[in-house]
C-alpha cells in the first residue's frame, strides 16, 4: 500500500502508528482508571466496527484499540466524541474547545491510578477523585508529563517509576485511654511499614520521625485507639522513569502536604516546563527535563506561589541512583 | 459506699530466710484469719501484683515464700526486715484440714508446689496426733533447688518421707521424679485416706494418673493450680476456666472438679 | 406519660440535664472509622440530641462509660496511695435493649462474681439511668431474640426519633416535669419482635459432651481464620476482661498509678504465666473459649441466662469476617451431631 500518512500529527491525536503500515491503535484515557462500566460498549464498538475486535488494556490504564484504518480515524474520532465528554467535560471538568476531531493532544499522558479507598482497605484516599481533579491541569497539553497515584505507601500503581508520583499517606492520632496496649499495631507496623511503635508502660510509643502513614495501625486496632486524621495528606515522588538507557525509581520530594500543595505544583508544570523547553513541547521524560533544570531550580519553580500546609516537608536535596546500562560492569557473557 | 477490696495494706516484714538463689521466704506480722493453701496478691505500689500463696501460718505471722521470676517478685527480693510488704487478701480456697483429720495423708509435691501445701505439713507435724499417718513424696530439680530444707529435715521424724532431685544423687534424697515413688506408699494398708498433689501442671498431671492407677479415687484427691491473675477477685476473667474461676474456687480444688478443668 | 417532643425542646432539656447528669449516647465520628473515609460511631457526651446516631449501629458498646478501656484504680505518691476519685455527676446513657440487658451481664460480674461488689465499676454503675432508644431496624447482624435481649424495662425514658420530632415516653418521675408542656401522645415503645438472624443455642448437657465440644474440628478452621486482633471482645457490651498494672510518670519517676485496662481472652498472652507458659496457644482455643463462654458457661455459673446479648457487633467489627451467629448455629449443628451419636 502506498501511504502517506503523517504519523505525528496522528499521535497527538492519541492514534499510535502500529508494525502494520496504515493502521493505529488509539488510546482513549480514563484518568483515575476508573469509569462507569457503561462506557464498555462504546469501546466494544469502536474495537468491532473499525479496530481488529481487541482492546489491550493499556500500561498508562488507557483502552487501547488496535487495528484502526488509516482512513477510519474521522469516523473513530466522531464516534468517540460522546465519551470524551462524558469523561474529559462532565467527570474531569476540562476545558476543550473541541471535542470533534478525537483527542487533541498527547503531551500530558493519562494518570494512571490504584482502586484507592473506593475499594481498598489500605486505600488512604479516593485516587479516582484526584487524577480527575489533575486532569484538568495537565489536558490538553502538548507538554508532556505522566502521573500515577497511590492510594496508600503499598505503591501498587508504581507511583515510584513516573514523573510525579503521588501517594496518599494518614497522619495517624493516638487516643491514649482507648489504648489496651495489645500490641497489634506494633505487630502489623513491623511487618508492614517502618517499625515505629513499640510498647512503654502498657500503652504505645511512636517515633513519628518515621511513620510511613501507610494507616495499619488503625486497621488492627481493636478499640478504634488508632485513628486516621480527616484531612487527607500525600507524599509526591518525582522523577521515576523506565526506559532503554537509565531507568530509576523515583525520589521523594515533598511529605505530608495537603491537596492544595498538589494542584499548586502540578498547576505550575506546564510554565516549568515550557521554561525549560524554551516553550518547545518535545518529548522528554519528566525525570530528564527536572535535570536539565536542575533540583533547585525545579524546586523553586515548581512550588512558586503554592503555600505549603504547616505539617510539609520538602526535600533540600535529591540524589538519584540510575541503572546506567551503558555500564552493566556486573554483566559478563556466559561463553568467553 | 463498700469496702474497697483491691486496696493493699502494708504488713511489717520481721524476717527473710533464704530458701535458694532465687526463693525467699518473707515473713510478715499479720493478724488474720487465713486457711492452709490460700494466697494473697503481693500488690506492691508503682509496680504490680502477684498472687503468692500463703506457705507458712503463725500465731500473728504468715510466711511467704516467693520465686524471682519479674517485676514484682524482683521488687519484693529489695525489700528487707523492718520494711513494709504491701498485700491484699486472702483470696482462695484451701485444703479441707478438719476433713484430712484422723486419717492418712498423703502429700506429693513438686518445686515450688511444696509452699502452698507446707503450712498443711506444718500443721499435721505440730498436732501429729490429729493425723494417723502422713507420707510425704517432695521432689525438686536439683540441690540448688531444694526449699525448706529445715523443715524437710524436721518432717522425717514424725513423716514417712521420701525425698527426690530429678538427676542428682545427694544423701537423703533419692534420684527421679516423685511420680516414681507414689508405688512406694501403701494405700492398701489405709482405711481412709486424702491425697495432696500440688505442682507444675505436668508434674500434678502425672501424678494424679499414678495415684489413680494405685486404686486411689478421685474423691480423695486435692490439688492446687496456678493460672494467670490480676484481680483475684473473680473480676478480670484472666484465671477462668469454663464456668470456674480459678481466684474463687481455687486454687485448692478436688480431683473430681479438677479433672474437668480443661483450658 | 408519653410526649410529643420537638428537637429543639428536647435540646433545652437536655440542656437542663446536662446541669446533673453526664449524657452519653452513641456519636458519629467522622472520617476515623477502620478504613479512609469510614465512619466511627461509639459512646460519647452530646451536646445535642441531633448528635444522637440512632439508625445505626454503633462500633462500640456503651459499656465503656461504666467499665473504661482505661481506668485508674489508685494514685501514688511517694510516700502514699489513694484511691482514684470520680465526680458527683450522674450518667445518663441512651442505649437500645440489648445493651441495657449487656449491662445487666456486667452487673452480674462486677457486682456478684465472688460475692464482692468492685467499687470502682460500682460507683459508675450507681449513677446511671438509661434512656431506651427505640431500634428503628433490624440489622443484619441482630440475634436479640435468640438471646431474650430484645426487651428490657430497666429505663427511665424511651425515645422513638423522628426526623424533627421524638416521641418520648417518661417512665421515671424525676423526668416528668421537664416534659409537663409538652403535647401528650399515645406512643409505647416497641420492642423488636423478629432478626433476620436466628441462633440455635448448643444444648452441652455434660462434661462429656463438653469434652467432645473442645476436640471439635470446627475450632481449627480459626487457626487459621482468626488474627486474634480482639475486635470482637473491645465491641461486646458483656466482655469484662482487664489487666491491671502500675506505671510510674516518666516526668517523675516516684510518682504514679495503678490502672486496669480492658484486656482480650483473644490474645495470646492473655493466660500467659510468669515464666512465659500459656493455656490456650492457639486462636482455636482462645475461638473456643470465648464461644463457649458467651453461650454455655456463663449461664452455667450463674444460672438465668447467657452471656451474649446477640447485638452483633463482634461480626461487625471483625476484619477477617468471621460471624459469631454462624459460629454458634455451626456449634449447635456440631452438638446435636454428636448427641445423636450418643443416641
Ligand atoms: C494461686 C497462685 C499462687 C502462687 N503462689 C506462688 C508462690 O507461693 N510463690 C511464688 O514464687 N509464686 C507463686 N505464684 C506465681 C507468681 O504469682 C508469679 O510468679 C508472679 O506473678 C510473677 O510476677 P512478677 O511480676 O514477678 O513477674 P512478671 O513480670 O509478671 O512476669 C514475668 C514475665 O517475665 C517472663 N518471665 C518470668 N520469669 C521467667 C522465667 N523464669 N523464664 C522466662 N521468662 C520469664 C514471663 O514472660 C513473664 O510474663 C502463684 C501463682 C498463683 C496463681
Ligand atoms: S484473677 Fe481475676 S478473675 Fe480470677
Amino acid at each position: 500500500m502506498n501511504h502517506d500518512i503523517n504519523i505525528g500529527k496522528l499521535q497527538r491525536n492519541c492514534f499510535r502508528q502500529s508494525k502494520v503500515p496504515g493502521e493505529f491503535m488509539l488510546q482513549m484515557r480514563v484518568p483515575g482508571a476508573v469509569i462507569d462500566a457503561k462506557h464498555l460498549s462504546l469501546v466494544q464498538h469502536v474495537a468491532e466496527t473499525w479496530g481488529n475486535g481487541k482492546f489491550h488494556i493499556g500500561t498508562r490504564q488507557t483502552f487501547s484499540l488496535p487495528g484502526i484504518k488509516y482512513e477510519n480515524i474521522d469516523a473513530v474520532n466522531e464516534y468517540i466524541k460522546s465519551y470524551i465528554e462524558a469523561i474529559e467535560v462532565e467527570l474531569c471538568d476540562v476545558e476543550m474547545d473541541d471535542t470533534d476531531k478525537g483527542y487533541p493532544t498527547i503531551g500530558a499522558r493519562n494518570t494512571t491510578a490504584c482502586i484507592g479507598n473506593q475499594h481498598c482497605i489500605k486505600g488512604n484516599f479516593d485516587t479516582t477523585s484526584l487524577a480527575r481533579k489533575l486532569e484538568k491541569l495537565i489536558f490538553p497539553s502538548n507538554y508532556h508529563i505522566k502521573m500515577s497515584v497511590a492510594g496508600c505507601p503499598n505503591d501498587c500503581s508504581k507511583a515510584h517509576f513516573t514523573d510525579f508520583g503521588i501517594i496518599g499517606i494518614a497522619k495517624m492520632e493516638y487516643d491514649y485511654g482507648r489504648c489496651i496496649g495489645c500490641g497489634k499495631c506494633i505487630d502489623a507496623c513491623q511487618g508492614h511499614a517502618t517499625r515505629v511503635l513499640s510498647k512503654s508502660q502498657g500503652k504505645i510509643i511512636k517515633d513519628t520521625c518515621c511513620c510511613a502513614g501507610c494507616g495499619e495501625c488503625a486497621t488492627v486496632c481493636p478499640t478504634g485507639a488508632w485513628t486516621r486524621n480527616a484531612t487527607k495528606f500525600y507524599r509526591v515522588i518525582i522523577g521515576g522513569r523506565a526506559g532503554k538507557q537509565y531507568p530509576r525509581m523515583g525520589k521523594m520530594f515533598l511529605n505530608w502536604v495537603t491537596e492544595d500543595v498538589i494542584m499548586g505544583i502540578i498547576g505550575n508544570w506546564q510554565d516549568f516546563s515550557a521554561e525549560i523547553l524554551e516553550h518547545k513541547p518535545i518529548y522528554l521524560h519528566g525525570g530528564h527535563l527536572i535535570d536539565r533544570a536542575g533540583y533547585d531550580r525545579f524546586k523553586e519553580m515548581i512550588l512558586e506561589g503554592v503555600e505549603l500546609n504547616p505539617e510539609s516537608e520538602v526535600a533540600e536535596r535529591i540524589y538519584w541512583a540510575e541503572t546506567e546500562y551503558r555500564a552493566n560492569i556486573h554483566v559478563k557473557p556466559v561463553n568467553k | 459506699m463498700s469496702e474497697n477490696i483491691s486496696l493493699p495494706k502494708p504488713y511489717k516484714i520481721t524476717d527473710i530466710i533464704k530458701e535458694t538463689e532465687i526463693e525467699y521466704t518473707f515473713r510478715v506480722e499479720a493478724d488474720l484469719e487465713v486457711e492452709h493453701g490460700q494466697f494473697f496478691q503481693i500488690s506492691l505500689p508503682k509496680v504490680g501484683e502477684a498472687p503468692i500463696s500463703i506457705s507458712g501460718i503463725g500465731d500473728n505471722w504468715l510466711e511467704f515464700t516467693i520465686r524471682k521470676v519479674g517485676k514484682v517478685t524482683n521488687e519484693v527480693f529489695e525489700l528487707e526486715v523492718g520494711e513494709n510488704l504491701f498485700m491484699r487478701g486472702p483470696y482462695g480456697s484451701s485444703f479441707p484440714i478438719n476433713e484430712y483429720k484422723d486419717k492418712d495423708l498423703v502429700v506429693i509435691a513438686g518445686g515450688t508446689g511444696v509452699s502452698p501445701v507446707r503450712s498443711t505439713l506444718k500443721y499435721f507435724y505440730e498436732n501429729s496426733d490429729s493425723i494417723k499417718s502422713l507420707y510425704l513424696i517432695a521432689g525438686f530439680k536439683d540441690e540448688d533447688s531444694i526449699l525448706f530444707e529445715e523443715d524437710l529435715e524436721k518432717f522425717k521424724s514424725e513423716f514417712n518421707t521420701i525425698y527426690t532431685l530429678d538427676k542428682e544423687k545427694i544423701d537423703g534424697f533419692e534420684v527421679g521424679f516423685v511420680t516414681d515413688h507414689i508405688a512406694k506408699v501403701p494405700f492398701d494398708s489405709f482405711e481412709n485416706y486424702n491425697v495432696i498433689i500440688v505442682g507444675p501442671p505436668v508434674m500434678m498431671d502425672a501424678a494424679a494418673k499414678e495415684v489413680l492407677k494405685n486404686g486411689v479415687v478421685e474423691e480423695k484427691i486435692w490439688v492446687s493450680f496456678e493460672r494467670k491473675m490480676s484481680c483475684a477477685i473473680g473480676k478480670c476473667g484472666h484465671c477462668k476456666i469454663d464456668e470456674t474461676y480459678v481466684c474463687l474456687e481455687g486454687p485448692v480444688f478436688n480431683y473430681t472438679k479438677a479433672k474437668d478443668l480443661l483450658d | 406519660m408519653s410526649y410529643a417532643v420537638s428537637i429543639e425542646k428536647m435540646d433545652k432539656v437536655l440542656k437542663e440535664l446536662k446541669k446533673k447528669y453526664r449524657v452519653y449516647a452513641p456519636i458519629r465520628f467522622e472520617k476515623r472509622g477502620r478504613y479512609s473515609d469510614t465512619d466511627l460511631i461509639r459512646y460519647a457526651e452530646i451536646d445535642s440530641v441531633k448528635d444522637v446516631v440512632y439508625n445505626e449501629k454503633s462500633d462500640f458498646s456503651p459499656k465503656e462509660v461504666i467499665h473504661p478501656i482505661t481506668q485508674t484504680l489508685f494514685h501514688f505518691t511517694e510516700y502514699e496511695y489513694r484511691e482514684s476519685q470520680i465526680d458527683d455527676k450522674e450518667i445518663l446513657i441512651f442505649a437500645h435493649p440489648c445493651d441495657i440487658n449487656g449491662i445487666k451481664r456486667l452487673d452480674t460480674i462486677f457486682l456478684e462474681n465472688g460475692n464482692n461488689e468492685d467499687v470502682y465499676y460500682k460507683r459508675l454503675r450507681d449513677k446511671v439511668k438509661f434512656v431506651l432508644m427505640e431500634c428503628q431496624e433490624d440489622w443484619d447482624t441482630c440475634f436479640c431474640i435468640s438471646m431474650g435481649s430484645n426487651q428490657t424495662d430497666d429505663y427511665s425514658l424511651a425515645i422513638k426519633f423522628g426526623e424533627d420530632q421524638l416521641s418520648v415516653e417518661v417512665k421515671d418521675n424525676e423526668f416528668e416535669g421537664f416534659f409537663a408542656s409538652e403535647e401528650e401522645i399515645d406512643f409505647t415503645y416497641k420492642f423488636v419482635t423478629a432478626n433476620q438472624e436466628e441462633v440455635n443455642l448448643p444444648k452441652i448437657d455434660d462434661k462429656e459432651m463438653l469434652k467432645k465440644v473442645y476436640d471439635l474440628k470446627m475450632w481449627e478452621d480459626y487457626n487459621a481464620r482468626c488474627k486474634d486482633c480482639g475486635a470482637c471482645t473491645s465491641a461486646c457490651v458483656t466482655c469484662s476482661c482487664f489487666t491491671t498494672s502500675d506505671v510510674i510518670y516518666s516526668e517523675n519517676g516516684r510518682v504514679g498509678e495503678r490502672r486496669r485496662v480492658w484486656a482480650s481472652c483473644q490474645h495470646e498472652d492473655f493466660t500467659e504465666m510468669a515464666g512465659g507458659h500459656s493455656f490456650r496457644n492457639t486462636p482455636a482455643d482462645r475461638m473456643r473459649f470465648r464461644t463457649l463462654h458467651k453461650v454455655y458457661d456463663y449461664k452455667e455459673r450463674f444460672g438465668e441466662e447467657h452471656m451474649c446479648v446477640g447485638c452483633g457487633r463482634c461480626t461487625d467489627r471483625c476484619n477477617q469476617l468471621i460471624s459469631f451467629s454462624k459460629t454458634i448455629n455451626k456449634l449447635t449443628e456440631e452438638v446435636n451431631r454428636l448427641q445423636k451419636e450418643v443416641n
